[in-house]
């Protein structure tokens, strides 16, 4: 074993890394104490917090990581089954002047709206089939608005997959409802992780699987965040698809193939992947959204794509691959029914090379496992280092526990271990004020520590995340794990 | 991009006009009750028919109502023999006389059926279909 650094040392016997760890040893939490990050939320709001404060919170550093993810699991007695149903909580980490402050907001979607009222579960939710539902007017009454979060211009957006962008107000995290792009584009499904070019101009798509047909919507939103294109992709046969990469030149879409169990149940209880069928990837110039080129590839089940360029004759881009079909249809569904699984551990760092001379598509698989939630530096034209959650030596709930950087080129990884009791969620990458060469910024990472029941944010630099966080901040509560977030720099 | 094949009709309403009347002999009272009306724009447009071709358009309705949507909830009240009816309810929020969609036919106002059927689609007569006799006779439609 190599030399520990006091830091290092402080979260191996403490399993945190606050100061007076030294409760450590004896003091064991319950076995389940970790289930807090599938807890309900349980009211309305809380905060703005003052956060304490940890190492040397950076002057040059402002703004706000926002964080969304599912927030409101329990109703009547009723438990949902699947991750991706509860209804969405917004997050708000501000930094600037010295302090960081905290605030959680439940977004108030029609469903939430309804359901709060009545105190039951009475809209269908995605992947759980909830008894005695109401008929819905369209897709937007059950939108939950819970995956992911994004800043286009000034106007910040809660982002599910299957509904309408649901516009949030930047400072008080308070819901402004939905959003139309267009009239006859009203509830058109917008999805959870639209890709930003230099320019502010935001690239995004939206399934049409979820309402029984095929191919995709293309979405542009100008930097002034209107619409400024919006293309039909029709696709050969139905796709179902989370996230998607971009090079400089082309947007690159993988559709896994999968059916519906002719079933009652929710869409992710019927949905069925089709490994033997290869996945379908169109690979679409920005500039001839309608001249798509496809490919194929051997079956995989992804979620989230890293970073993707261009080199010689390939496209190259980063996925992150899940081993087991079934727990990709509902992640973590273990925690969800109160119990342990090893739910992490299924994936891999993989790399899909499209070959544009041949037509031919392959993947590399990386020497790199028990990876998730995936970021880098947008302003890398080559390939870019990736930030991920990981788990790290001995974790005692079945998440992760630590963040990696990785360098797919090289298959080489440094990481950073919290702690054995320390849930650690998607880091996100901020460039560092002034900078301009790719890689050079901080990583927000959020984090939950259920043994002493409060919830974190780690400041590390992305060039040096062995070296763990260079400051922290704590709240003295626990909010459910998240999804994804977004850095609004002041 | 082939919209008929990606969505097999999977919306379209069609939802009925305030067009003439079929003649009717006057009986009992039918009270219907629409509740979940969600805004107070525009009008909530009722029709009632008797048959599957009513329902699909392709005969006059039966009977019609249109009255400004107050409330969250509307009672109407018609006069109809003993016999078979359906009814179907639009919410025309910005009064241009139709339901609105998105350009995949799904609404945009809301809508709704007698028995509530829990269907994503327009409900068939035989779903929407209930029978009244001579006596007064109630229904309650939620609106969605």
């Amino acid at each position: 074993m190599s030399s520990l650094t006091r830091r290092e040392l402080m979260a191996l016997l403490g399993g945190t890394l606050a100061s007076g760890a030294s409760r450590g040893l004896l003091a064991q939490p319950p076995q389940d104490a970790w289930l807090l990050g599938w807890k309900t939320f349980g009211r309305e709001s809380v905060g703005p917090t003052v956060a304490t404060l940890e190492g040397r919170w950076p002057g040059s550093l402002s703004g706000t990581l926002y964080r969304n993810g599912p927030g409101w699991f329990d109703r009547a007695g009723v438990r949902y089954q699947h991750w991706f149903d509860g209804d969405g909580l917004m997050q708000g980490w501000r930094i600037g002047d010295g302090t960081v402050t905290h605030s959680a907001r439940m977004i108030c979607t029609y469903k939430f709206l309804q359901e709060q009222r009545s105190g039951k579960f009475e809209l269908p939710a995605a992947g759980t089939l909830v008894e005695n539902a109401r008929s819905i007017r369209n897709n937007d009454d059950v939108n939950t608005a819970n995956t992911a979060v994004v800043r286009l211009g000034k106007r910040v957006f809660a982002l599910w997959e299957g509904g309408s962008a649901i516009e949030i107000d930047p400072d008080s995290l308070q819901t402004l409802g939905p959003v139309t792009w267009r009239d006859d584009l009203l509830a058109a499904p917008f999805s959870a992780h639209p890709l930003l070019e230099r320019d502010g101009t935001a690239w995004n798509f939206g399934s049409l699987a979820f309402f029984r047909g095929t191919g995709l919507i293309i979405w542009r939103i100008g930097p002034d965040g209107r619409l400024a294109q919006f293309q039909l992709l029709d696709s050969p046969e139905p796709g179902y698809m989370h996230a998607f990469a971009m090079t400089a030149r082309h947007l690159v879409f993988m559709l896994m193939p999968f059916s519906l169990r002719t079933v009652d149940g929710a869409f992710f209880e019927r949905m069925k992947f089709e490994p033997h069928k290869p996945c379908r990837v169109a690979l679409v110039p920005k500039d001839a959204l309608d001249a798509p080129r496809w490919f194929e590839c051997d079956f995989a089940t992804a979620y989230h794509f890293g970073d993707a360029f261009e080199r010689g004759d390939e496209v190259i881009m980063r996925v992150i691959r899940h081993r087991d079909v079934e727990e990709a249809r509902s992640p973590m569904s273990s925690a969800m029914r109160g119990q342990r699984g090893d739910d992490t551990a299924g994936s891999d760092l993989a790399s899909l090379h499209l070959n544009l001379k041949t037509g031919a598509a392959h993947w590399r698989m990386h020497p790199i496992e028990g990876v998730e939630f995936p970021t880098y530096d947008e302003r890398s034209t080559g390939p870019a280092r990736l930030f991920a959650p990981c788990t790290v030596g001995r974790a005692e709930a079945p998440y992760f526990n630590g963040v990696a950087s990785i360098d797919a080129e090289r298959d080489r990884v440094r990481r950073w271990r919290y702690g054995a009791r320390i849930l650690a969620e998607e880091h996100r990458f901020v460039p560092k004020p002034g900078s301009s060469r790719a890689g050079e910024g901080w990583l927000l990472g959020t984090l939950l520590d259920y043994e002493h029941e409060r919830t974190g944010l780690a400041l590390l630099d992305a060039e040096r995340v062995e070296d763990g966080p260079i400051a922290t901040a704590w709240v003295p509560y626990t909010t459910p794990l998240g999804f994804h977030g977004w850095f609004a720099a002041a | 991009m082939k919209m008929q094949r990606v969505f097999p009709a999977f919306f379209a309403l069609g939802l009925t006009g305030l067009g003439g009347l079929a003649p009717l002999v006057q009986a009992g009272e039918l009270t219907v009750s629409i509740t979940n009306i969600r805004t107070d724009k525009g009008n909530l447009m009722v029709s009632v028919v008797n048959n599957d071709a009513g329902w699909n358009n392709q005969e006059k309705p039966v009977a019609v109502a249109k009255v400004a949507a107050t409330g969250k909830d509307s009672v109407l009240h018609f006069d109809l023999p003993a016999g078979s009816y359906a009814v179907q309810v639009m919410h025309d929020e910005n009064d241009n006389g139709k339901l609105d969609t998105n350009f995949m036919g799904i609404p945009a106002e809301g809508y709704g059926f007698s028995n509530n059927p829990r269907v994503m689609r327009k409900a068939h007569f035989s779903e929407a279909k209930f029978d009244i006799s001579d006596a007064a006779s109630s229904i309650v439609i939620e609106l969605r």
